[in-house]
């Protein structure tokens, strides 16, 4: 069991988690999608923990499964010690009263139908919260919370006369009503306009330090995790390449795809617009088929033969807080690293 | 879409309106029914001919009358207390008069006469009637002593108390013959009962023409029928008194071949098509809906298990299950709703569960997941309202249809006689040749409420579309 600094169990605790879904495929052939293979990652709380990748790679599977939206086909989830796959869903309420979710689409993630205070309200009368009036009350604590003030203006409002943000917002605030100690944001700010998303990030991080709250962040946008999150994961193929300090993460990528993806991000300098930039040649493969070895080897461009696409990557500590999933740190690929003087490690990616 | 923002926007469009206007129409007719109406009207009435003796046969609506030859009026008087007494001796001559104007060229279609609850002691009444012409003729065309004691009876005995005694002078024998006499003593004019049959009005409301022997020309003017009921004892009682002129027009929407007001019919119609539209339609779409969301939501089995039900239940061909059924258990409004309920759900089911299947796997099921919410929360909090337009427009659908098909039944003759509906007035103007001889106001009026009924519920669901479909939505001007 991973422990914390405090030597207690953590928080969220996800220990090798596997999520297979299967599918039907032509006649009586069944296909196994791998949109999670083997993932380890722990939380605490008041900490906010990243998970950068591009889509399909699995970190929404990971979100789902955090929440037990999803059974994991193997592995365990702790959640204060207790492990949350194991428990029916009828004993789950008081998991769910102490883990809530913002997701990424605040159009389709609130009920059309339901005014405003219908909508924060709705927790406190699943879990029997309170009489009417105390929940009210607290309706308009969790409005003033996420600003949406005057919080009374908005109460018998509909979603739809509400801006994105301010939608968020509500997203937020239905979410904080319970005062969880975890909250999964699954993209919370990618389909919010670029003005409100600092804002909204802000507002995660003051309730964060207020209530103490663990976030497992989820975005593709390297950019917002860096001033969000200050430990950052990376997923591809359903599997965490490589973990680190966001900062460090972003200055010295160790994994080959990691480089790759930050090589991928526009920068707002017009010296560069005329730059060629190594990108990732192809596409991720699908889930489906997950390739041999180490899954990123069709792709990369450090691509030793013999090794990459026959023995899976080792998990290295390179630092006491990074990790990384890559032959280039093993001992065996350091070896062939050096045998074959014409590569480095941080050598330039092939130019398509 | 708010209910208030959903009416606006079903109000804007003509169809959205005139839907709105027919239904009030519907409604408030039907509301007006109870007031008026027995419960048991059915059995009681509309298939009792009792009911109905004393109105003209396939009679047309009295409007007629303002076009074409005028057909003589209805007339119905009816007498408690005589409007003369004559007392001669121990004998009591209770007289009651009615006076009427025929100005028509045709005759009374029949002429009868009724006499309620009698009570004798001694010697049982004499019932006579007899018309007084505008020429001043008189024809005593009733004489008849009620039935006397019998050995096991004592006085006062009372006779006719359950049904009054109505006798039918247009086929009555004793009538032809004294209109025969009096035919001979006025005009001399010698026709038997056999050439009076048939006649008999057009011989009492005429003069004879003296070319062909049963040839008259009509008299019109005032006309008298004096009503005689002679008791002989001073306990004696006669409780009513009813003499019948009968019109060859009636009421606001005519007769049929049994005498039975249609507009009567008619109206019973209205709440019965309503109540078999729009409470058949409603328990179909409970059913769908619930069914559809379940299956849409649960997936696995339970999904596998409805779908193939509702598949099974859409193949079955509804007609021939619905008479089969009405053979072996009998002509039941209830049956026929049951089975239309029955069979109504699966389409509302199988379109239901691909919507929820889209529904299911988006961020408002997840979100509300994760807040700890039961799948029963789920599927009727939630996924019901994204649905609610759609369902409640295939409900209004939905209505047309179950009154049609319990039109199509009756009209099948396959009704249920305690509720008179719109198809069983078509199937027996239909069965008894209404459309071939021209009673056009037999099939006309229900035939037109029926699609009036049916057009109403279209154009309403005609008027969610935009509703439903946003992009169909008329830009506010």
């Amino acid at each position: 069991m991973n422990m914390n600094t405090n030597g207690a169990a953590p928080m969220l605790d996800l220990q090798d988690v596997a999520m297979h879904f299967k599918s039907r495929g032509r006649g009586f052939h069944t296909t196994t999608v791998r949109a999670l293979d083997g993932v380890s990652l722990t939380l605490d709380r008041g900490e906010t923990i990243a998970i950068v990748g591009e889509s399909g790679c699995g970190k929404t599977t990971l979100g789902r499964v955090s929440l037990r939206l999803l059974e994991p086909t193997a592995g365990r989830v702790l959640f204060d010690n207790v492990d949350i796959t194991q428990v029916k869903e009828s004993n789950l309420k008081g998991f769910r009263r102490r883990a809530q979710g913002i997701f990424q689409d605040p159009f389709t993630s609130l009920d059309p139908y339901m005014t405003i205070r219908q909508i924060v309200e709705e927790p406190l009368i699943i879990h029997g919260v309170g009489s009417a009036s105390e929940r009210l009350e607290r309706v308009q604590w969790a409005l003033d919370e996420v600003r949406m003030r005057p919080a009374a203006d908005f109460l018998d409002r509909f979603p739809h006369l509400l801006s994105g943000g301010q939608r968020q917002r509500v997203g937020i605030a239905r979410a904080l009503t319970l005062t969880p100690e975890y909250i999964l944001a699954d993209e919370p700010v990618s389909m919010i306009d670029a003005s409100s998303r600092a804002e909204i990030l802000a507002l995660l991080s003051e309730l964060q330090e207020r209530y103490r709250i663990g976030y497992l962040y989820i975005t593709h946008d390297i950019a917002t995790a860096r001033h969000f999150a200050p430990t950052a994961a990376v997923m591809y193929l359903g599997r965490v390449v490589e973990q680190g300090p966001t900062v460090d993460l972003i200055n010295n990528p160790l994994h080959p795809y990691t480089q790759g993806l930050l090589n991928a991000v526009p920068e707002p300098d017009p010296a560069n617009r005329l730059a060629e930039r190594p990108v990732l040649p192809g596409e991720a493969p699908s889930p489906a088929n997950v390739p041999s070895g180490c899954r990123f080897h069709p792709r990369c461009p450090v691509f030793m033969e013999g090794l990459c696409d026959v023995v899976e990557p080792p998990l290295v500590q390179v630092e006491p807080d990074r990790t990384v999933e890559c032959h280039l740190y093993g001992a065996e690929g350091k070896e062939r690293v050096g045998r074959d003087t014409g590569k480095s490690v941080s050598g330039d990616a092939e130019i398509v | 879409m708010r209910p208030g923002e959903a009416l606006r926007v079903v109000l804007r469009s003509g169809s959205g309106r005139m839907g709105i206007g027919l239904l009030a129409v519907l409604v408030f007719v039907s509301l007006l029914v109870p007031f008026f109406y027995p419960l048991d009207f059915g059995l009681r009435f509309w298939n009792n001919p009792i009911a109905w003796a004393d109105n003209p046969k396939a009679a047309p609506p009295a409007w007629t009358n303002l076009v074409g030859d005028q057909a003589p009026s209805h007339r119905v008087f009816d007498a408690e207390s005589p409007s003369q007494t004559v007392e001669t001796g121990p004998a009591t001559t209770r007289l009651y008069s009615f006076t009427f104007d025929h100005e028509s060229e045709s005759p009374p279609t029949f002429l009868s006469v009724s006499v309620g609850e009698v009570t004798f002691y001694d010697r049982p009444p004499v019932i006579s009637m007899t018309l007084e012409r505008p020429d001043g003729r008189a024809a005593t065309i009733l004489q008849e002593v009620v039935r006397g004691q019998r050995p096991d009876e004592t006085p006062p005995v009372t006779r006719f108390a359950d049904e009054p005694r109505r006798i039918y002078l247009t086929g009555d024998t004793n009538s032809l013959t004294a209109t025969s006499d009096f035919l001979q003593r006025e005009f001399d004019l010698r026709l038997t009962e056999a050439e009076l049959q048939g006649n008999l009005e057009t011989a009492l409301f005429g003069t004879p023409t003296g070319n062909e022997a049963a040839e008259f020309t009509p008299l019109t003017g005032e006309y008298t029928a004096t009503i005689r009921v002679i008791t002989y004892d001073a306990r004696d009682s006669v409780e009513s008194v009813r003499f019948v002129a009968a019109g060859g027009v009636f009421g606001l929407m005519g007769t049929d071949t049994q005498g039975r007001n249609l507009a009567t019919g008619l109206m019973f119609g209205f709440p019965v098509a309503l109540i078999i539209g729009i409470s058949t339609s409603v328990a179909a779409t409970i059913l769908g809906t619930f069914f559809g969301i379940l299956s849409g939501f649960s997936g696995g089995r339970t999904d596998t298990i409805i779908q193939r039900l509702a598949d099974v239940m859409t193949n079955i061909p509804l007609l021939p299950i619905l008479i089969f059924l009405i053979f072996v258990l009998g002509q039941k409004l209830w049956l026929v709703m049951t089975i239309l309920v029955i069979f109504g759900w699966p389409g509302l089911t199988i379109i239901l569960r691909s919507m929820v299947l889209q529904v299911r796997s988006g961020q408002l099921v997840e979100a509300t997941q994760a807040l700890g919410a039961s799948r029963w929360r789920i599927m009727f909090r939630h996924v019901f309202f994204q649905m609610a337009p759609f369902i409640v427009a295939q409900m209004i659908f939905f209505t047309p249809a179950a009154i049609l098909a319990e039109a199509g039944l009756s009209f099948l003759g396959l009704g249920d006689p305690s509720l008179p509906t719109w198809g069983q007035i078509l199937e027996q103007g239909f069965r008894t040749g209404a459309i071939f001889i021209g009673y056009w106001w037999w099939i006309l009026p229900p035939g037109i409420l029926i699609v009036i009924t049916a057009m109403t519920f279209v154009l309403l669901a005609l008027a969610m579309e935009p509703v439903l479909n946003p992009r169909l939505r008329e830009t506010a001007s």
